[in-house]
This record gives structure tokens, C-alpha cells and sequence, in this order.
């Protein structure tokens, strides 16, 4: 580089004293030099910021995810929840059980009974159970000889593995536990309501007590200590199952094994891990 | 290494460029670090702290197991009954002050369990210990409704009163009043 800048040098020549003068010479810098040692230090300096954000603390993290590669999912899945809607007889002891478990306030529900009822003409209705259940409440009844099929599906949060919810949150106060659960820090909710409108299945709403958004948590505080969730202890026909996946034995493996189950609005790629059984494609 | 080079006149813009570059890095660095909560991204992209905060939340519905844990006995007695599947705290009431009465009462020797109360109407102390078996207690699951399962047994109030027989009286027909006829009824318990 030196050779090539003397023999390109021009005006100055070989008769100029190098300390004194201005002109080029072989201890001045060419313009590709200038680049190269530019891009080096800049590329240098820009490594420095970046490497700390990039080592994160050094922790090794049980989820990828943490050093921003991978899926926050790909983790072994542990909680699953089976809803069988050919058992729910719609007296609503769980929803009585959750309000209570979890102090939902009157007027909203982290989970809820629907009463689909086909009828003879075609028509479909679909109800909300009330938590006295049908029998002891003052809902018109209906007249079983109208009606061609009818059954309680029992709506809760379904968990998903590709939850929109978590994905919206601008805060990150949203988000799935190690065991799969999907859960709201309190202390980080600002109550915006992304996530309500993003849960495709309803399951979110914002808390008029805390201001936060609330959903079910499987009763994320129970099943840490091998306690059932609320619903599922109060259920008197078996209508809920909850265990976990990764153990063949569980109750939950041994149903899902056994009965045909589905997902709710499969088709939208969000990989609930509420699983229902003996619902019919009416239900969302 | 050229000194002269590094620290001359026109290396000054390189330098001055490094410097921005370092200072306004260290400067997202640091205010990152302000923003950021602590224990974020320890377990993924969450506050790790609040799984704990979540799981410590205390426990309010008494599981059976519990109950079964004193009342042994009647867990047996009912381990063949077709009601097994139903938990104590369906009829009996929550029972978390039951539960932390026996709690104290086995540390303080003397101490009285509150046997039982009337409905209070508060979920989530009562104990009804000796729950009055009236229609409520059936029909709240058995009373026949548009949407239960085939297999389920189901009660139409209207034919269950005349296949049972004549009335004795009014009173034993009214909803809240009437109570369980033993001479009548199984005990489904």
C-alpha cells in the first residue's frame, strides 16, 4: 500500500521534507486505508454495545427463547386440561368454584357454561348456563319434545401454545409458564385490554377491581401444589379433567387416550391445549 | 504500530466517531438495564418473579383430600356410593374454616371445633356440617333440564311426586321446607 501511495503520490514528489509539509506521502493515509480502519473501529465499537444485550446475565435459561432464538414452546409441555362435554350436566358448581377460588368479581368469569340446543326446525340456541344452574334459575324452559340434540360445553381458557394473547402484550406482562400454563403478571398489566381483544375464544377480561387483565390459570396456584383446579374439584361428574401430559398414568393421558377429543377453532393455528370432548363442529 | 499515525490530525475524526459510538452504546446499555424489571428473562420473556407471586396465591376451595385426611371413615363409606365423584364441599359448604379450626385445635389441646352452622349464605366460611338433605340437595344436579346427558339420571319433579304416592302435606312439597323422608327415599349418601 505504502509502494503504491509513493508511486501514485503526484505533486509533492520525492523532494518534499515529510514532517513539514502537507502533501501526501507514504505516512499519510489513502482513502481505501481510511475505509477499511473506519469500518474496523466502527464495527468494533458496534460489537461492544451489542455483546452485553447478546451474553444477556450469563444465566443458562431453561427456555431459548431468553437469548432471543427459538420458540418460547418448545419446552416439555406438563399441564393438560380435558373437558368432556358428555358428562357436563350444567349445574354450575364450577363457575360458583372459580368465583370463589379466585375472586372474580360479579359480572364477569374466567370460565363459563354454554348450552347448545338443536332443534327439530334446524335452529341452534345457545345459552349461557347461569351459576344456580337451569334448575334453579327462571330461564324460559325449553320443551324436550322441540328439541333434536342438546349438550354443555364448559368454556375456559385454552391455554394456547401459539397464544395471540402473549403476542400483543406491549409490556410482556403476558406470558406461558415453564409448565404451559399462560398467565398475567400483575405487576407488570397495565390494563390496555390488547389481549382481550386478541383471545379468539373470549377467554380474557379486564378486572374492574385490579384494572389487569384476568383469565383463567388452570388455578396455576393450586396445581403447583398438586391440587386440582377449582372447577375441576367441584365438578360432581367428571365433566373436567386436569393433569399432566408427561406422565402416561395420569387420569387426563388415560381419557385422551381413550375418547376421541378436539380443539376449539382449530383452524386458526393456535394450538390450544384445552382439549374438549363430545362437542360437534357448532361449537367455537 | 504507527503512533504518529493513530494520534494525528485527521485520525481526530475517527476518534471523535468512536466515541459517539461507544458513548450513545453504553448509554442504551445502561438505560436498558434501567427499563428492563428485574428477573426479566431468567425463565423466558417474563418477570420470573411473578410465577412465584402467582403460585403463592393461598388455596381457598378445601380439597377432599383433606377432608379425608380427619374424616377417614367417611371416605370409605362412601368409596362405593354412587355419589363418590361429588366433593364434601358440594353440600357441606367450603369448609376452609373448618379446616383451620382443626388446624388450631390440634396445636391447643381443649379447643372446640365449631360443630355446625345454619347457611349463612357466605360461601366461603361456611360449614354446614349436618346439611339439611331438602329437594334443593337432589334437584340442583338431578332436576331434569334440555342439555344433560342421556345416562344421567334425571328427575321431573311433576311424575317423581306422583310415583312416590300421594303428598302427606303441603309443607313437605314447598321447595325450601320439605325435607329428606328416610322412609321414602334411599339414602344416596
Amino acid at each position: 500500500m505504502i509502494q503504491e501511495n509513493n508511486d501514485t503520490g503526484g505533486g509533492c514528489g520525492g523532494t518534499c521534507n515529510k514532517s513539514s509539509c502537507g502533501c501526501p506521502s507514504d505516512e499519510m493515509t489513502s482513502r481505501r486505508q481510511f475505509l477499511q480502519r473506519a469500518s474496523t473501529v466502527t464495527i468494533g465499537a458496534m460489537s461492544f454495545t451489542i455483546l452485553p444485550v447478546a451474553m444477556g446475565d450469563g444465566t443458562e435459561s431453561q427456555f431459548p427463547m431468553a437469548n432471543g432464538k427459538g420458540a418460547p414452546n418448545e419446552g416439555e409441555q406438563l399441564f393438560g386440561f380435558l373437558v368432556d362435554s358428555d358428562k357436563c350436566i350444567g349445574a354450575g358448581k364450577c363457575l360458583t368454584a372459580c368465583r370463589t377460588e379466585n375472586d372474580v368479581p360479579e359480572g364477569s368469569h374466567r370460565t363459563w357454561v354454554e348450552r347448545y340446543v338443536h332443534f327439530k326446525d334446524g335452529t341452534l340456541q345457545v345459552d349461557t348456563v347461569p351459576e344456580t344452574g337451569f334448575a334453579g334459575s327462571d330461564f324460559p324452559i325449553i320443551d324436550p319434545q322441540l328439541v333434536d340434540r342438546s349438550y354443555f360445553v364448559p368454556k375456559l381458557c385454552n391455554q394456547c401454545d401459539d397464544a395471540p394473547c402473549n403476542q400483543v402484550c406491549p409490556v410482556h406482562a403476558s406470558f406461558t409458564s415453564p409448565q404451559g400454563v399462560e398467565l398475567v403478571d400483575p405487576d407488570r398489566c397495565i390494563g390496555c385490554g390488547y389481549c382481550v381483544q386478541a383471545c379468539p375464544y373470549g377467554g380474557r377480561f379486564i378486572n374492574p377491581e385490579t384494572n389487569n387483565a384476568d383469565k383463567c390459570t388452570w388455578c396455576y396456584h393450586r396445581v403447583m401444589r398438586n391440587e386440582k383446579p377449582a372447577c375441576v374439584e367441584a365438578c360432581p361428574v367428571d365433566a373436567r379433567v386436569f393433569g399432566r401430559l408427561d406422565d402416561p398414568n395420569s387420569e387426563i393421558s388415560k381419557r385422551i387416550a381413550k375418547i376421541p377429543t378436539d380443539v376449539l377453532k382449530e383452524h386458526l393455528g393456535t394450538h390450544p391445549k384445552t382439549r374438549y370432548a363430545g362437542i360437534s363442529g357448532e361449537v367455537k | 504500530m504507527n503512533w504518529k499515525l493513530i494520534f494525528s490530525r485527521d485520525s481526530l475524526h475517527l476518534w471523535i466517531v468512536s466515541f459517539l459510538v461507544v458513548a450513545g452504546g453504553s448509554v442504551f446499555v445502561w438505560g436498558r438495564g434501567q427499563l428492563v424489571p428485574e428477573t426479566y428473562g431468567e425463565q423466558g420473556p417474563y418477570r420470573a418473579a411473578a410465577l412465584e407471586k402467582l403460585a403463592l396465591k393461598p388455596s381457598v376451595l378445601v380439597a377432599d383430600s383433606v377432608c379425608l385426611k380427619c374424616h377417614a371413615d367417611v371416605g370409605e363409606e362412601r368409596a362405593e356410593s354412587l355419589h363418590k365423584a361429588v366433593s364434601c364441599n358440594h353440600c357441606h359448604g367450603l369448609g376452609r374454616e373448618h379446616v383451620a379450626q382443626a388446624q388450631q385445635a390440634a396445636k391447643t389441646p381443649g379447643l372446640a371445633i365449631d360443630p355446625a352452622k345454619k347457611w349463612d349464605g357466605n360461601f366461603m366460611t361456611h360449614v354446614d356440617l349436618f346439611i339439611t338433605q331438602d329437594r334443593a340437595t337432589c334437584l340442583v344436579c338431578h332436576e331434569s333440564t334440555v342439555g344433560m346427558p342421556e345416562g344421567f339420571k334425571q328427575i321431573n319433579v311433576a311424575e317423581h311426586l306422583e310415583d312416590m304416592g300421594p303428598k302427606k302435606s303441603t309443607a313437605e312439597t314447598s321447595a325450601s321446607s320439605a325435607t329428606w323422608d328416610t322412609t321414602r327415599h334411599r339414602d344416596f349418601r
